[in-house]
């Protein structure tokens, strides 16, 4: 366990540094300087890129931002807010925390809604219920993210007027509920279909004829027997769907009028900031690797049928 | 005489020692009558794979129906646009901001005079919209002739109705007149042919085609946008999924049966761009195309057909499909690979390799064929998700640039107006939601229909 783990950590720092060369190159693709206005001469813009050292060759400044980052350094911000250390950009006015929290309050309605809803259309298969929510879930993942966060918007916000329109910081309750579902919509909807086949699979199994055979209640059999199996497939899904709960904060974000830091990637992305944009992007991606590493661990733990070198294959 | 059986090998039976052990005579042996025959012809016809994978899909409602709609969202997307009267990217000054079946004035007039038969052109001239209508001459100009009128006093709303054919009738009607369809109470105004500078410009209409959904901010047709963004998405969706199958299953099938060392190689690249987050590359990816592209569009669209094609598309596409074919291609690579594990264990390819196949042949003829299934699958799976990404991409204002639309960037046009006019979003929204929708639901009975296996 302790070197499969010491592995996948080597590995994704590894995957890491690789995105750090992948988006040091692609932000240097892109023709033209970040200093470039309307206004700039060609020596205001030749001093500017001595200050921030983009004169130096390119394998210099790589090696310069990784040198940075190991000591904790993510630079200052060439444009958005000139001057400012990204580190205070992204940690300290809240970017992150903002994001964070949207994200996290959005993975744990996915899961605290999808099971259970998953759960139900198993157990009730075949009835009204199940039905129902078959229908909900089908139409909820093909919905985009953006689109219902607009109508819930027309609907609870500019007709019913019970929500805010712009969610801002997220004072209160309230400025939370519409970004929260819209976030997480899919992903409750996704998460109940792969909870309900995974459940229908284990309800199936020899062991939990076994159990009600025993006379384990109904209620026991479901959440002690069968839902431990069947939570694998979710758990397995738990990965990719931080990356797409980070993914939707971008538009969601910007629907919302909410100052996170998906919304500012966008902007830092189209106005050139080099050190904004590798800081975000490393930022973003630790959390999804990160997750993806929680979630292989966790998968372990929760069935330890699961051989973890094996799983290479 | 009897002829003799050749004998191919010592273990081959002796027909001739069968017929004297059971004592068959050769003239025991006759002709098949017709009956006879046809009691051998086999009761049912094979069922071919496509035959039995549509059988499945058929007796499958709710696929059905999701295929059937998709149709429908197809015609609506390809053949719908010939069928108004609107283009894309047409600007109507006089229809902005117009909600669902909402007529601009000059339409409403149009509408009035619709009853007036063919061959006959209106206009309105109504107090306070034309400032100049004091009593006295008037001029009006059609095409190349020229109308003067003489009018009192315009107290009314007056719809003048001109006959194309003939220079001379110039029939002035009352808008109660023209609702009520009493065309008997008419003026006919004296009319010459002389034209004139200050002639009054008639604006002539055809048939007004209603704007179903309603117009932008800009006066351009929001069905024919819509109907026009659906053709997009659909198209990048398809060809993204093609890009993906075309990569997908070459590296998939190439990595499965080479097996051992490049195997594993091939396979930690997929798991290294599979753990990247690849919306964040997707975005940088965007922005760093874009010039490139257009620069590249520039001096090629002249000497190659295929650049000019994609120079059509525009450069937001064209890095939607690069983004596409860089990293999306990994979940097809997989699952071809296993399918590729499973089967070139199988006799038919150590048949192959043994006559001296190559690896190439293997894969195109032997190994991909039997992919079918799971090719055809994923595939249509693809599709709804590269119009997901790509809605995704221009609701950030990074897809299609105006006046082209998607639906995704119809969407996002319509959110910076969302309180005032929500119908404009919704229109859009439906028709991504059910394209999406239907294809899931095809992806999913064409995966019961092709892969049995596969149904719980």
């Amino acid at each position: 366990m302790a070197s499969y783990i010491l592995k996948r950590v080597a590995g994704s720092i590894l995957i890491l540094l690789l995105i750090m060369v992948v988006t040091f190159f692609l932000m240097n693709a892109v023709p033209g300087s970040p200093f470039l206005t309307e206004k700039s001469t060609p020596e205001q813009i030749a001093n500017a890129n001595a200050k921030y050292g983009l004169d130096k060759p390119l394998y210099i400044q790589l090696w310069n931002y990784i040198r940075n980052y190991l000591k904790g350094d993510l630079g200052v911000s060439l444009k958005m807010q000139e001057g400012t250390p990204v580190k205070d950009i992204i940690f300290h006015q809240g970017k992150f925390l903002l994001s964070i929290k949207l994200g996290l309050y959005a993975l744990l309605l996915a899961i605290i809604v999808g099971i259970p809803l998953g759960c139900l259309a198993a157990y009730f298969r075949g009835s009204w219920l199940d039905g129902a929510l078959r229908v909900i879930t089908t139409v909820g993942v093909a919905i985009p993210g953006f689109v219902l966060a607009a109508l819930l918007l027309i609907a609870f916000s500019v007709k019913l007027n019970i929500f805010p329109t712009k969610s801002g910081n997220l004072p209160d309750f309230k400025s939370y509920v519409l970004p929260v579902v819209s976030l997480s919509s899919y992903y409750t909807c996704y998460i109940a279909k792969l909870m309900r086949t995974s459940m229908l699979d284990a309800i199936n199994q020899d062991y939990i004829r076994t159990a009600r055979a025993k006379g384990v209640k109904t209620g026991g059999i479901i959440l002690k027997h069968a839902l431990r199996n069947s939570l694998i497939p979710v758990i397995t899904y738990l990965g990719p769907v931080t990356a797409g709960i980070i993914t939707g904060s971008f538009v969601i974000e910007s629907t919302f009028s909410i100052p996170g830091l998906g919304k500012y990637f966008v902007q830092c992305v189209t106005s050139r900031d080099y050190p904004v944009i590798m800081a975000t992007t490393v930022v973003l991606s630790a959390l999804v690797i990160v997750m993806m590493l929680v979630v292989d661990i966790v998968y372990k733990i929760v069935d330890p049928r699961i051989t973890l070198t094996a799983k290479e294959d | 005489m009897k002829a003799p059986f050749a004998k191919f090998s010592p273990f081959q039976v002796d027909p001739d020692k069968i017929m004297e052990t059971f004592g068959i005579e050769d003239g025991d042996f006759s002709k098949a009558s017709d009956n006879e025959k046809e009691s051998m012809v086999e009761m049912h016809k094979s069922i071919s794979y496509w035959k039995d994978a549509w059988r499945r899909f058929r007796s499958n409602t709710v696929s059905m129906v999701a295929l059937f709609v998709f149709l429908v969202c197809l015609f609506f997307a390809f053949i719908g646009p010939y069928l108004i009267p609107y283009n894309y990217a047409d600007q109507y000054r006089t229809s902005q901001k117009l909600g669902p079946f909402e007529y601009s004035e000059d339409e409403q007039t149009a509408r009035l005079a619709e009853g007036v038969g063919d061959g006959f052109f209106a206009t309105a001239l109504r107090p306070g919209s034309i400032t100049a209508l004091d009593p006295g001459e008037y001029y009006l100009k059609s095409g190349r002739t020229s109308y003067v009128f003489t009018l009192d006093t315009l107290t009314e709303n007056v719809i003048i109705v001109l006959d194309k054919n003939s220079a001379e009738p110039l029939k002035l009607y009352t808008e109660d007149a023209v609702k009520k369809g009493a065309w008997d109470n008419y003026t006919v105004l004296p009319c010459t042919n002389t034209p004139s500078e200050n002639a009054v410009r008639l604006t002539l209409t055809k048939k007004v085609f209603p704007h179903v959904f309603g117009t932008d901010s800009s006066g351009r047709d929001l069905m024919a946008r819509t109907m026009y963004g659906a053709r997009v998405s659909i198209i990048i969706g398809v060809v993204a999924a093609l890009i993906v199958l075309v990569i997908g299953s070459l590296y998939g099938s190439i990595s499965g049966l080479a097996g051992g060392p490049v195997d594993f190689v091939m396979m930690r690249i997929v798991e290294l761009i599979y753990s990247i987050p690849e919306v964040l590359i997707v975005l940088l990816l965007q922005v760093v195309l874009k010039d490139p592209l257009q620069a590249w569009f520039q001096a090629h669209s002249e000497t190659s057909a295929f650049v000019r094609a994609m120079s059509d598309l525009g450069a937001g596409i064209v890095s939607i499909f690069i983004t596409f074919a860089v990293l999306y291609w990994v979940t097809m690579a997989r699952i071809i690979r296993g399918q590729v594990l499973m089967l070139k264990k199988q006799e038919y390819v150590t048949a192959a390799t043994a006559l001296g196949a190559s690896n190439g042949r293997i894969i195109t003829k032997h190994l991909l064929p039997n992919c079918i299934g799971p090719l055809v699958i994923t595939t249509c799976l693809q599709i709804p998700s590269a119009i997901f990404l790509e809605s995704f991409l221009s609701f950030l204002g990074l897809g299609v640039s105006a006046p082209m639309a998607s639906l995704g960037s119809l969407c996002s046009d319509a959110l910076q107006t969302i309180t005032l006019y929500p119908y404009r979003l919704v229109f859009p929204a439906i028709v991504l939601t059910i394209i999406v929708l239907t294809l899931n639901l095809v992806g999913d009975g064409l995966r019961d229909a092709l892969d049995p296996r596969l149904k719980k």
